[in-house]
């Protein structure tokens, strides 16, 4: 069998931390965002917002803003159509405007005009008439029967129920159960760089730019509120500032290009930094509730957790991903309840990690109180009680979108497609054990370690600990399409790419190439790639679910593999005379393994244009790559892990934590591009330590957000986060991934809160609920006394 | 309309009442790598170098910069004549989707000519004016550093200096 290691030394451009394909335009500043876009004859818009957390429009009146030299243009509900469109995974579900506002700032009406200065003052002109409706902000009042109904459909999502066992059993098993409840914040992307969307219709025919991960998904939206074919709309995915689920498809975009078909003009909205945060997305704000039973010897027997999530105006999901199930799977009994319910809020979708950040964090803290009662090492405690490869999954959504018995399932899928499947929910590869026990030796954890709620050093007020924390997440869903991906090699040698991925910054548009180049035989620098165009992409998910590396390499890897046997086909005929599988190709030269034609030597290049010869009719060829079959389905038997280790000083007296030292490690399979990687690690360490120590959107009595501005809402900066930069990777080879790699991006956000929190009970003897500023730090000390 | 040097060229621009510098280069000039994120001065993406001096060009009027020399990231390098700040936030990674990345390196290169041989430390907190969303802060500073070597060989006397 051919070991990990034995089949990364084969690699030649896999697993090489090549900079990435846009490192020039990104240091130059000239990368194109959808800001930086304009169109020939476009036109500017803006949107009046709503001033009511929930109210009705009864008249509007839009005569004066229309009457305002350089306006050309108001659409309000009256203009909108009336189909439903739906984000992906239920991150928003509404018509574009349907005369009603469900938060403090919803979408009402839009102007166009010559400048964006004169949409703006046109907005002040448009007259509304409200009635305003009761509302209601906190998710458990919004469960009640008698709470304000704030969508047609009701206010509560079916609960999301993942079971295994028997939980009176788990409990019966047990000699302790220990239980906690944690409310958490509502943390907000934030997003750097603002978004901007130009629609442009060309008879009935749509073409939108914007900065988007998911320019399919965008496409489908569009599809489905105007009610028009795919075939007459084009996305064009710019790239994006920093998204974390922010820039997926927005009903802002949609808005452009009601406007647009309107005014018969191209329109441009771009949103105020302020719109960004406070219109688009939050994450959702989550109340944990849950409980574990365990053994003395420190076997988990049961996992029992119910969650609420709120979904804001739009969001309409009855379920996070929340692979911290998985990742705790072995918990011999288990029961877990997801709720979705809407408020009168901002709408609430999916953002980096979504449920592995917060109900990873509930388990995680339940998970330590066990091995606090225990006084077991956290490390111990993990490698005893989390998933390791080969064992079964408990996260399986997969069952309620298949169309009866896992069996039937499986006989409707060809034989010769399901034979390289790994074993379905069961954990392909990887898992938390290895990354652990390399982590805590490179951290010197035994050294720091000085029990449960121990610091390492005492200083007057300051306490120095350490502590560990793990996440997971999963590696892309399959619910709503199959993904793909086309790779075209051209008559000079070189090839393109074309795969609906998006630009956000996490290196796809070079990992993607990286799995093509490295299948195809040819030299990295002949690859380029399309990642935004709808026209020449075909379906994919986009950049969300960490689908990218694992699905999305999954197919550009089998396009480039069908590119690639054509074009031996070809060879093996006109050049070799012998069976194309004796032909491979190394650094863009086609070559054969049999030994008596060693001598032979065709370039891609030659082999394409062999055809055009002496013949005025012969030309070159081009051929076109794409994926054979459907892929397994990964949320069956695919994660990603991290284990993080932290060592803060808590200051008693002031509340204030600082990170001293902070090493992540993930396995993630094989690490396509390390430069790549360490950025999605420590990014991710970042983003989730934000959540624990900094980041909170706060809402007034009227639900209208105070802090949407980069001034109120604090971020993390360069002199908050330590400065170690190498990180540790585990080995494991995925059967599925391409080249044996696995996703990467969401996990390290879930374990970076787990491992400060626990440093911080580590240093001051008491849980401090997230975020832990140095309020909730002295709150939470002098509840402690 | 306003006269005042850009990136090293003499330009005569019609500036709005009320605009601010960022939003001039970006509209009269296409200087598009004057990134506008927050506008109220916290996220540092619109830095660009005054007189010498780093400002964030969203809190600065456009009719303030009459008269003045006014570096932007495109006057720095370009693509086939990178700065060695740029080919050290290349070498080093030191971004992820880059909206930012023009205000680090603005930041940076006035940071480097205060500083041209700082600690890590120091670098970090130099570099905290700015904010990276995606978290590329490790690799920011290690990009700074590595740009004050680059530098630091490139004077001239300062051949052999070591890192």
């Amino acid at each position: 069998m051919t070991t990990a290691a034995e089949h990364r030394s084969a690699f030649r451009i896999a697993g090489k931390g090549i900079p990435v394909k846009d490192a020039r335009e990104k240091v130059t500043g000239s990368l194109k965002y959808a800001v930086d876009m304009e169109v020939q004859g476009m036109v500017h818009g803006k949107i009046l917002r709503s001033p009511h957390a929930h109210a009705r429009i009864v008249d509007i009146d839009t005569s004066r803003a229309e009457a305002l030299p350089g306006v050309l243009g108001v659409v309000t509900h009256n203009d909108s159509p009336q189909n439903v469109w739906e984000n992906a995974w239920f991150n928003y579900r509404g018509r574009v405007l349907d005369g009603i506002a469900r938060f403090h700032g919803d979408d009402v009406a839009a102007v166009a005009a010559l400048r964006e200065d004169i949409a703006e003052e046109a907005l002040e002109l448009i007259d509304v008439a409200w009635e305003e409706l009761p509302a209601v902000f906190d998710p458990e009042e919004a469960m009640q029967p008698d709470a304000p109904l704030i969508r047609e459909e009701g206010n509560v999502r079916d609960p999301y129920v993942v079971e295994w066992g028997d939980v009176a059993t788990g409990e019966e098993d047990a000699d302790f159960v220990v239980d906690c409840e944690i409310r958490f914040a509502s943390q907000q992307m934030a997003p750097l760089g603002r978004n901007a969307c130009i629609a442009e219709w060309s008879g009935d025919r749509l073409t939108l730019w914007t900065s988007s991960q998911t320019p399919s998904e965008l496409r489908d939206g569009l599809h489905e509120a105007f009610g028009i074919p795919l075939s007459r709309i084009r996305v064009i995915a710019l790239p994006s500032g920093s998204s974390f689920g922010n820039w997926w498809s927005a009903n802002f975009m949609l808005i452009t290009a009601v406007l647009a078909r309107k005014v018969r003009r191209p329109v441009k909205i771009e949103l105020s930094n302020e719109e960004c945060m406070a219109t688009v997305k939050r994450r959702h704000i989550e109340i944990s509730r849950g409980r574990m039973g365990c053994r003395n010897d420190g076997t988990l027997t049961l996992a029992q957790f119910d969650h609420i999530i709120d979904n804001g105006g739009y969001g309409f999901k009855d379920d996070v991903g929340f692979f911290c199930v998985d990742n705790w799977g072995r918990a011999e009994h288990g029961h877990y309840a997801i709720h979705g319910v809407n408020t009168n809020l901002l709408t609430a979708g999916c953002m980096r990690a979504v449920g592995d950040v917060t109900l990873g964090s509930c388990v995680e803290r339940v998970a330590d109180m066990c091995a606090i009662r225990l006084g077991m090492d956290p490390v111990e405690f993990r490698l005893k009680n989390q998933i390791k490869a080969g064992e079964r999954l408990r996260m399986q959504h997969s069952r309620q979108y298949m169309k009866g018995s896992l069996e039937a399932y499986l006989e409707g899928i060809p034989e010769e497609t399901r034979k390289e499947w790994p074993r379905l929910f069961h954990l392909s590869s990887g898992s938390t054990d290895e990354i652990l026990r390399k982590g805590a030796e490179a951290f010197g954890w035994s050294g720091k370690w000085k029990g449960w709620g121990q610091p390492y050093a005492v200083d007057g007020p300051r306490r120095r600990a350490v502590g560990v924390g793990t996440g997971a997440h999963v590696c892309g869903v399959e619910f709503e399409g199959n993904v793909s991906a086309v790779v075209r090699i051209n008559p000079d040698g070189s090839a393109k790419v074309h795969c609906a991925v998006g630009r956000q910054g996490q290196g796809s548009e070079t990992t993607q190439a990286q799995v093509a180049a490295e299948e195809l035989g040819i030299p990295f620098d002949k690859v380029e790639i399309e990642t935004g165009d709808t026209d020449s992409c075909p379906w994919s998910h986009g950049s969300l679910a960490s689908n990218t590396m694992y699905r999305v390499g999954w197919a550009t890897r089998a396009a480039a593999r069908d590119a690639k046997r054509q074009l031996l086909e070809i060879a093996a005929r006109e050049f070799f005379d012998s069976p194309p599988d004796e032909l491979d190709v190394i650094d863009g030269v086609i070559v054969s393994t049999d030994p008596g034609k060693r001598n032979i030597r065709i370039t891609v290049e030659e082999a394409l244009n062999h055809f055009r010869g002496a013949d005025a009719l012969g030309q070159a060829s081009s051929i076109t790559g794409r994926p054979a079959g459907p892929m397994p389905p990964a949320s069956t038997f695919a994660r990603h892990f991290a284990a993080h280790f932290a060592d803060v000083e808590v200051d008693t007296e002031t509340g204030e934590i600082r990170l001293l030292d902070f090493l992540a490690t993930q396995d993630s399979g094989t690490i396509m591009n390390p430069q790549v990687m360490k950025n999605q690690m420590i990014g991710g360490a970042i983003c989730g330590a934000g959540f624990a120590i900094y980041e909170a959107l706060s809402f007034d009595d009227e639900g209208r957000i105070r802090n949407a501005n980069l001034l109120d809402y604090k971020l993390l900066r360069a002199a908050d986060f330590p400065l170690r930069d190498e990180v540790i990777y585990g080995e494991s080879y995925d059967p599925v991934g391409p080249f044996g790699a696995r996703s990467a991006g969401e996990a390290p956000a879930a374990a970076a809160g787990p491992a400060i929190a626990q440093a911080v009970y580590n240093a001051v003897g008491t849980w401090v609920d997230m975020p832990m500023t140095p309020e909730n730090v002295v709150a939470a000390l002098d509840a402690a006394d | 309309m306003i006269r005042l040097t850009v990136n090293g060229r003499t330009f005569d621009v019609e500036a709005r009442p009320h605009e601010c510098l960022s939003d001039m280069l970006r509209r009269e000039l296409g200087l598009h790598g004057v990134r506008v994120s927050c506008s109220e001065g916290e996220c540092g993406s619109c830095t660009v170098i005054m007189d010498g001096e780093p400002v964030t060009s969203c809190l600065v009027l456009a009719m303030q910069a009459e008269g003045r020399d006014v570096l932007t990231i495109e006057g720095l390098g370009n693509e086939d004549n990178l700065h060695p700040i740029q080919e050290a936030f290349i070498e080093e990674q030191g971004f992820q989707c880059a909206f930012c990345t023009p205000g680090f390196i603005m930041a940076a290169k006035a940071f480097l000519e205060e500083n041209s041989d700082p600690t890590a430390e120091e670098a970090a907190i130099a570099m905290s004016g700015n904010i990276c969303r995606c978290g590329a802060y490790p690799y920011i500073v290690k990009s700074v550093l590595n740009a004050a070597q680059k530098l630091g060989k490139g004077r001239p006397g300062d051949e052999g200096r070591s890192g």
